[in-house]
């Protein structure tokens, strides 16, 4: 099996990854000179980069202890190799859930692959399967990176992340502080949108952001045999040129592939996705502060939604969410850093229907699964949580975690969080 | 996985030209003049910190410290006013040069991005960003996250720039203190 053999190599090589986590090497340019003689040959491996970020986490709903979950969620090793000085490549490999066969419910996926070419200094040219410059999590979605055990719930469910397309971008910074990115990728495909699941597609929070049944997550191809007959186009910019303050947002627009159920059926055009943001954090000093906006567009659903007549999982013409998020650094020594946090999000995966009046679910407990006595209420679509946790750093790159969340809609879900992370 | 098999294997014993995906944007000389312009002229000391003074900054500070350190001083009317040190941190995987200056009255003057070598982070060069060292001092937290804001995004650079500088100008500002500045 291919990926086992993978990791066996990567294990072998894994003592150079400390060529790269060391934050205050030896080394001095006024002892190595930063313009290496063109006459010297080194070793291949000076080339190459090694990384990598990891999780593992406990969830334990206080109103549904039955669903308490431990799980490593994600392991992540990055490799890059640099060709000249110009040119580079940079990927991720992720086991989510431990462990990825056919009967397990882990997952072992390429998160990233691309080429970058540096042809200025003011522009770099990114292809391949690369992550979308969206949000304040999707492009730094490390556990030391994000307060609370889990990825926000806006950032999941709405602009889903990990979020990667396909395809060929640019990006750059400008003096003035402005970080502006846009390219060509991949679309969403909804030919296997599941309208009439068997059982709901979650049973708690857990599952809401793991099995990965959001409007976006659902249709995303990741480059796996893509449809890309339409593509997709975007556009983001930043403003980072205060210390401490980000400003920015991001458009995505483009056709999808229409579901296999409307196919062949006469003027039932393709979908068009639109997504955007807007996001602001600002962190002077001990104090770091944020809040995002997202909302997505589907075009063209009615026809679908009015093929499949009463379906619990309708495809929504809208959806949407946003969060604000404030944190504070209240002590420090050394390394250690404990910061406390507080975080209100909504979301709404269905906010506006067409050729439907919405997903028809029935009331009262539901089979959660075929395990007999496993039951529980159709989940909502639609929710706010309050999170209050804090991350207390060991060093910059190793955290530990704790937080509460309580569900407005769906309170069973309430629930401790307790996990650890790190990033090297 | 073919692929792989085969390339890492030639990993460990092939030989390729180093490359560097360096964009330098200044040179030692130019950041020694730009951190200390009224200097006239600069001289390179090399200074060797004894087993003591070494170990009392790595406790200190949380970060390794070698034991040799070649320093840049700036000279005015035959006088020494100030102090630069030109060092490597990791940003996330590959090197960033930077200059750090210190007064001889022990605040500090300015620090420089010297090189940047990946295509992510570079936001670490915004003057805005590095303005906020200027005026500290030996006895300043300088960590990102306390007195020094972090650019969301480039939060690796900002924290490793950050631990370098502070690295750079303890060195200084203890090599100021037992009067080897003179």
């Amino acid at each position: 099996m291919a990926p086992p053999r993978f990791l066996l190599a990567l294990l072998l090589l894994l003592p150079f990854a400390a060529l790269a986590g060391d934050s205050a090497p030896e080394q001095s340019p006024e002892q190595v000179p930063l313009a290496l003689p063109a006459t010297r040959t080194s070793s291949v491996l000076d080339n190459i980069n090694f990384w990598g970020y990891g999780e593992i986490e406990y969830a334990r709903p206080t109103r549904d202890l039955d669903r308490t979950v431990a799980d490593l969620r994600r392991a992540v090793v990055g490799i890059g190799y640099r060709f000249s000085p110009a040119v580079s490549f940079n990927s991720e490999w992720e086991v989510e859930h431990s462990v990825a066969s056919a009967s397990d419910d882990g997952e072992f996926e390429v998160e990233q692959f691309y080429l970058e070419f540096q042809p200025t200094d003011w522009m770099t040219i990114t292809a391949g399967l690369f992550l979308m410059p969206f949000g304040l999590i999707n492009e730094h979605h490390e556990p030391t990176q994000y307060f609370g055990v889990q990825r926000n719930f806006v950032e999941t469910l709405i602009l889903p992340s990990t979020w990667r397309e396909g395809g060929i971008g640019l990006h750059g910074t400008t003096p003035l502080g402005i970080g502006w990115s846009l390219g060509v990728t991949t679309g969403n495909s909804f030919s296997s949108w599941n309208f009439a699941p068997t059982y709901p597609l979650y049973a708690n929070a857990f599952d809401l952001e793991a099995h990965e049944m959001a409007p976006l997550q659902a249709s995303h191809q990741e480059l796996q045999s893509a449809s890309a007959k339409r593509l997709s186009g975007y556009i983001a910019a930043d403003y980072h040129g205060y210390p401490g303050l980000v400003v920015g947002g991001a458009i995505k627009t483009g056709r999808a592939v229409k579901p296999s159920s409307i196919a062949t059926a006469p003027g039932a055009d393709d979908p068009l996705v639109t997504l955007w943001e807007a996001h602001v954090r600002y962190t002077p000093g001990r104090l770091d502060l944020s809040a995002l906006y997202t909302a997505g567009y589907i075009s063209n659903t009615a026809a679908a939604n009015a093929a499949n007549p009463g379906a619990g999982n309708p495809i929504p013409a809208s959806f949407n969410g946003y969060f604000l998020q404030a944190a504070y650094s209240v002590w420090q020594n050394g390394m250690f850093r404990l910061a406390p946090f507080v975080r209100g999000e909504s979301y709404d995966m269905g906010a506006r229907y067409k050729g439907t009046t919405g997903p028809v679910t029935p009331t009262g407990l539901v089979p959660a699964s075929n395990t007999p006595g496993d039951n529980v209420l159709w989940p909502q679509q639609s929710d706010k949580v309050l999170t209050i946790g804090a991350n207390f750093f060991i060093t910059p790159q190793v955290v530990m975690k704790c937080d509460y969340q309580w569900f407005a809609n769906n309170t069973t879900f309430d629930r401790l969080d307790l996990g650890i992370g790190m990033a090297f | 996985m073919a692929r792989w098999s085969i390339i890492i294997p030639a990993a460990a014993t092939a030989t390729a030209p180093s490359a560097a995906f360096a964009v330098e944007y200044l040179s030692g000389d130019q950041a020694q003049a730009t951190i200390f312009p009224e200097a006239e002229q600069f001289q390179t000391r090399e200074f060797h910190l004894d087993e003591k003074a070494r170990s009392a900054l790595e406790s200190k500070l949380g970060l390794p410290v070698r034991a040799k350190w070649i320093v840049r001083l700036a000279l005015r009317g035959g006088v020494i006013v100030g102090a630069v040190i030109v060092d490597d941190v990791i940003g996330k995987f590959d090197r960033i040069t930077f200059a750090a200056g210190l007064g001889l009255n022990g605040v500090v003057r300015e620090v420089e991005i010297l090189a940047y070598r990946e295509s992510h982070g570079q936001e670490v060069r915004q003057a805005a960003w590095r303005a906020q060292f200027a005026g500290k001092s030996e006895s300043s937290p300088l960590r990102v996250g306390d007195d020094l804001s972090n650019i969301s995004g480039a939060t690796l650079s900002c924290n490793h720039v950050a631990d370098g500088a502070r690295r750079s100008i303890a060195v200084l500002a203890s090599l100021r203190s037992v009067g080897a500045l003179k």
